[in-house]
């Protein structure tokens, strides 16, 4: 099988070399008209069956692995290390993606299958898409090289074959982890595909911003995959670590919330550009930067730079992501200035109170957090760079740097919906604040009396005012948005005669995008409530005896009984809790401790019981040397449920943003085009 | 399964895809380039989106009526010039 | 004058909003207890988890052990908060610190995002206003022509236009 996968491997380079090579001799060839022997067009086609042909090379490479690993083909040292025979199914396949060199070949693997799709679909504009076919091949060859060269998971053992293998790290063996990796690289694999539009627009002068609807749903899904890889990440975090928190501010973790802050920034900008055909060059730069931090997020993590929680070993990878992220660049900036006369703006902006300033006001400080976060995850190598010695930015540093950020972002993703486009008077403005405004200082006064406390004793407490900020923005946002939905469906009630609820529905499917966006805002919102919780966490630590208890909240645990078991994959010691709130039992909790044999390594369960008030979060630390007793570590996390909640909300508003809105008829060309006069009643829409 | 047989597996993929990739095929779609009546008609429904939004936001009260007024105007303004270039194109 | 009593309120606004931010950034948990779990949030474990020594959950992490017990002392001692941790840099280095100092070259670090941020609150206020002040931009109400006033083929367009995108036919 070993064989076969890195054949399959040299076949696929050698079809992305060809569709790079032919496919930007034929791009040339047609742009300057030379006669030519055989037909250009001929060999761009030839060029995008390659593109098309890579995908089928690149599966047989990532079935053989895979094959191998279910196999337990331990003559591929790849194997060996991140599998052995003990190893649930599920976690076989999980094995492909939980090193270095079968990560790359997952990334491989998902770009050309973004590819196959992009060049199938290539007939809706044949030119622009042998364009980014041609971009997205360079990209491919790129990973392909270094599948081939750098980084080969076929590689044999040497030596005799093992009779088992080193197993998977057990922190990754959980079911999160499966999906986790999958999720986050679909997210950062797809925006390769935008990037590729992006530069082949601009390196064909593709007139007009048509370019931008056809990635429209390319971006949207990468976004959303994106954000599910994170989330999936925290909850991971959160289950398996057990620390009690989710987020660490970990390189890795921050690796990846930084091309998805640009990608947000994109999502909302280019809806300038499409509608009002502004911001062009800006667009640009955005699609590219958030390209080239998906390579930096992928160079951070394998190159050993920094320091993390995740990172794959030390390795000389890193330099080769290094060169091409300089090569990419200088592509984009070489293509920038060449080109940079056919990105003129076509309108102004006329006021900085209207949407589009909105957007401009977003798009800072999306970018201002990105810069944040960069700066953070870099600064120790700067300061080894210019002092000498390394130092650490830790949670302390975002905690007060970046959360001031996202509250400004939340704060304007209130303002934002509800300023009309181009400009509006004072007079108007004011009558769509009273509501939001009225909600912002009533959830402060509920909060103060429920007992979020700013001041207490005279001393500033920062988490709970941080908590108090997000909760009274979160309670404007949502009046906010909810208003702009009650607004839109009143319209439609009045010209249809139907219900509220049903006008609701007709309002969100005739423009899927504008009210899937604001159902994403809602679950923003309801994310950072569950965040803001983080202000009142509580805990403590006790060691429990037999009918021991100890009480954290409005709970005390009692323990009835510690025991210790053993399978074929791990021991485990775990004990059995009682959960009692105002004197009566509730339920019970049994946290666990693993000790995984194969790879040698402890793995902490978490046992966790999640209301939406609040998750009990309870952690067996380990058994006291001396008295052989468990020591038991409980949380009291306020609203974390919310967070995972949030996500739901989330994606629910981007797959309704995904499907097409209604009517299309109204839209389409056809409709209205000066030979034929329309017909049908005209049709009442509302836009972006 | 053995190397060689896997070797072989892996010649066959190879013959497979540079069949499929070099198949003499007369039927690919022709690169056509983008006219500018189509930038033309593009830009239109763009501008024609943007008007009903504007008459939908101006009916949910989000603009005032003279807002409403000059926006409706301006955007007016710039179709018609649009349309006249269209018809222009299409009569040529 | 006016412009005096203006800056006198800017001046004490700033006082104020100085004195906010000193007190946000000063005080802390006092109690013991309290006290070591605020520190061990500002402080690594140096067993090479890259976590913070408060959610090291490296099982019998010998680092972490002895850090805290350090920290326990130093508490002890009756060290100010800043005293403490200038204590835990000069023993495990700089990388124990949990976020760089706000000194010396480290300040840079606290410095650059909002030095960033207001320079480009800055700049889109001042590329906004740019725009807006440049010829070409909103139409002026009294440029509103009256439908009744355009030429026959224009109007006919107008209304076309209107018919198409339903602004006076209604759904």
């Amino acid at each position: 099988m070993a064989a076969f996968g890195s054949f399959a491997l040299i076949v696929a380079l050698a079809l992305a070399a060809y569709n790079l090579l032919a496919g930007s001799l034929a791009l040339r060839l047609i742009a300057t008209g030379q006669p030519t022997r055989i037909s250009p067009e001929r060999l761009a086609d030839t060029a995008r069956r390659a593109g098309i042909a890579i995908f089928f090379a690149v599966s047989g490479a990532a079935f053989a692995l895979v094959w191998a690993t279910f196999a337990n083909n331990f003559s591929i040292t790849y194997v060996m290390e991140h599998s052995n025979r003990a190893l649930p199914a599920a976690y076989k396949f999980a094995a492909m993606w939980s090193g270095q060199e079968g990560s790359l070949l997952l990334w491989a693997w998902l770009l050309a299958g973004y590819g196959f799709i992009l060049r199938l679909t290539h007939k809706k504009d044949v030119k622009l898409y042998a364009y980014a076919g041609t971009i997205l091949a360079g990209i491919q060859f790129f990973f392909l090289l270094l599948l081939n060269f750098a980084a080969t998971p076929f590689s044999l053992f040497p030596g005799p074959t093992p009779t088992d293998g080193n197993g998977l790290n057990p922190l990754l063996q959980y079911p999160e982890m499966v999906i986790h990796p999958p999720m986050l690289y679909l997210g950062y694999v797809g925006f390769s595909v935008p990037f590729a539009f992006a530069l082949g627009a601009l390196m064909m002068r593709y007139p007009g911003d048509k370019w931008i609807k056809i990635t429209r749903s390319w971006t949207t899904v990468s976004w959303l995959f994106l954000t599910c890889g994170i989330f999936l990440g925290m909850h991971w975090a959160y289950a398996v670590l057990g620390w009690g928190g989710y987020w660490g501010w970990d390189p890795v973790e921050n690796a990846s919330f930084m091309p998805w802050l640009t990608g947000t920034a994109f999502l909302h900008s280019v809806m300038m550009q499409e509608k009002k055909g502004m911001m062009k060059q800006w667009n640009v730069w955005l699609i590219f930067a958030t390209f080239l931090l998906t390579i930096l997020g992928t160079t951070l993590t394998r190159g050993g730079l920094v320091s993390s929680v995740h990172a794959f070993a030390r390795s000389p990878i890193g330099n080769w992501f290094i060169i091409f992220m300089v090569i990419v660049l200088a592509v984009c900036i070489f293509t920038y200035i060449l080109q940079r006369d056919h990105l003129k703006s076509e309108h102004r902006i006329e006021s900085l109170v209207s949407r589009e300033s909105s957007f401009l006001f977003n798009n800072l400080v999306l970018l201002t957090a990105c810069f944040v976060i960069c700066w953070g995850t870099l600064f120790p190598i700067l300061s080894q760079f210019v002092q000498g010695t390394k130092v650490t930015v830790g949670p302390p540093f975002y905690d007060r740097v970046a959360i001031p950020i996202g509250l400004f972002l939340l704060l304007l993703t209130g303002v934002g919906p509800l300023l009309p486009w181009r400009s509006t008077s004072m007079k108007a403005i004011r009558r769509n604040f009273v509501l939001p405004v009225f909600a912002l200082w009533a959830t402060v006064l509920v909060c103060l009396f429920a007992g979020v406390r700013p001041w207490r004793n005279g001393v500033f407490n920062r988490g709970d005012f941080y908590a108090l900020v997000a909760f009274a923005l979160g309670a404007s946002v949502v009046t906010a948005v909810l208003s702009e939905f009650v607004r839109g469906a009143r319209v439609i009630a009045k010209q249809t005669g139907r219900n509220m609820f049903s006008s609701t529905v007709q309002l969100a499917r005739r423009n899927t995008r504008r009210y899937g966006g604001y159902i994403v805002h809602i679950g923003v919102v309801i994310v950072i409530i569950g965040l803001a919780g983080s202000a009142f966490n509580t805990s403590s630590v006790a060691e429990l005896g037999m009918h021991s208890k100890m009480t954290v909240g409005p709970y005390t645990l009692e323990c009835v009984g510690f025991t210790q078991d053993s399978n074929r994959d791990y021991n485990s010691e775990y004990a059995l809790l009682n959960v009692y709130r105002d004197g009566r039992r509730e339920f019970q909790l049994t946290p666990a401790k693993r000790f995984y044999l194969a790879s040698d390594q402890p793995e902490t369960i978490v046992a966790i019981h999640s209301v939406p008030a609040w998750d009990l979060y309870v952690v067996f630390e380990g058994t006291n040397p001396q008295t052989g007793q468990p020591i038991i570590k409980a949380f009291l996390n306020p609203l974390v449920g919310w967070i995972w909640f949030g996500l739901a909300v989330i994606v629910f508003g981007t797959v309704l943003a995904l499907i097409p809105s209604l009517n299309p008829a109204a839209t389409s060309p056809l409709a209205s085009t000066p030979r034929r006069i329309s017909v049908e009643p005209p049709v009442l829409k509302g836009g972006d | 399964m053995s190397e060689t047989a896997g070797l072989i597996a892996g010649i066959l993929l190879l013959l497979a895809l540079v069949i499929y990739v070099f198949w003499p095929e007369n039927a690919f779609a022709a690169q056509r380039q983008k006219t500018q009546l189509d930038f033309l008609l593009e830009r239109k429904e763009q501008l024609y989106e943007n008007l009903r939004d504007l008459n939908f936001e101006y009916r949910a009260g989000k603009y005032p009526e003279e807002d409403f007024q000059v926006q409706r105007a301006h955007l007016e303004a710039e179709t018609a010039q649009l349309l006249a270039e269209i018809e222009r194109l299409q009569r040529a | 004058m006016r412009f005096a009593r203006r800056s006198s309120i800017w001046i004490r606004t700033a006082e104020v909003l100085l004195l906010v931010v000193a007190v946000c950034f000063s005080l802390g948990a006092t109690n013991a207890g309290a006290r070591a779990n605020n520190l061990s949030h500002r402080l690594m474990c140096t067993c090479g988890c890259a976590e913070l020594l408060g959610e090291c959950d490296n099982p019998g992490c010998p680092m972490r052990t002895e850090e805290m017990a350090d920290l326990t002392a130093q508490i002890a001692s009756g060290k100010t908060d800043q005293q403490i941790l200038n204590w835990f840099a000069v023993k495990y280095g700089a990388t124990v610190l949990a976020a760089p100092p706000a000194r010396g070259f480290d300040l840079t670090a606290w410095i650059a995002p909002f030095a960033v941020f207001a320079a480009a609150l800055l700049g889109t206020f001042l590329l906004i206003r740019h725009w807006k002040n440049s010829p070409g931009g909103t139409l002026q109400p009294n440029e509103v022509k009256n439908l009744a006033d355009l030429d026959p083929t224009e109007r006919a367009q107008i209304e076309k236009i209107r018919r198409d995108t339903g602004i006076d036919g209604g759904v």
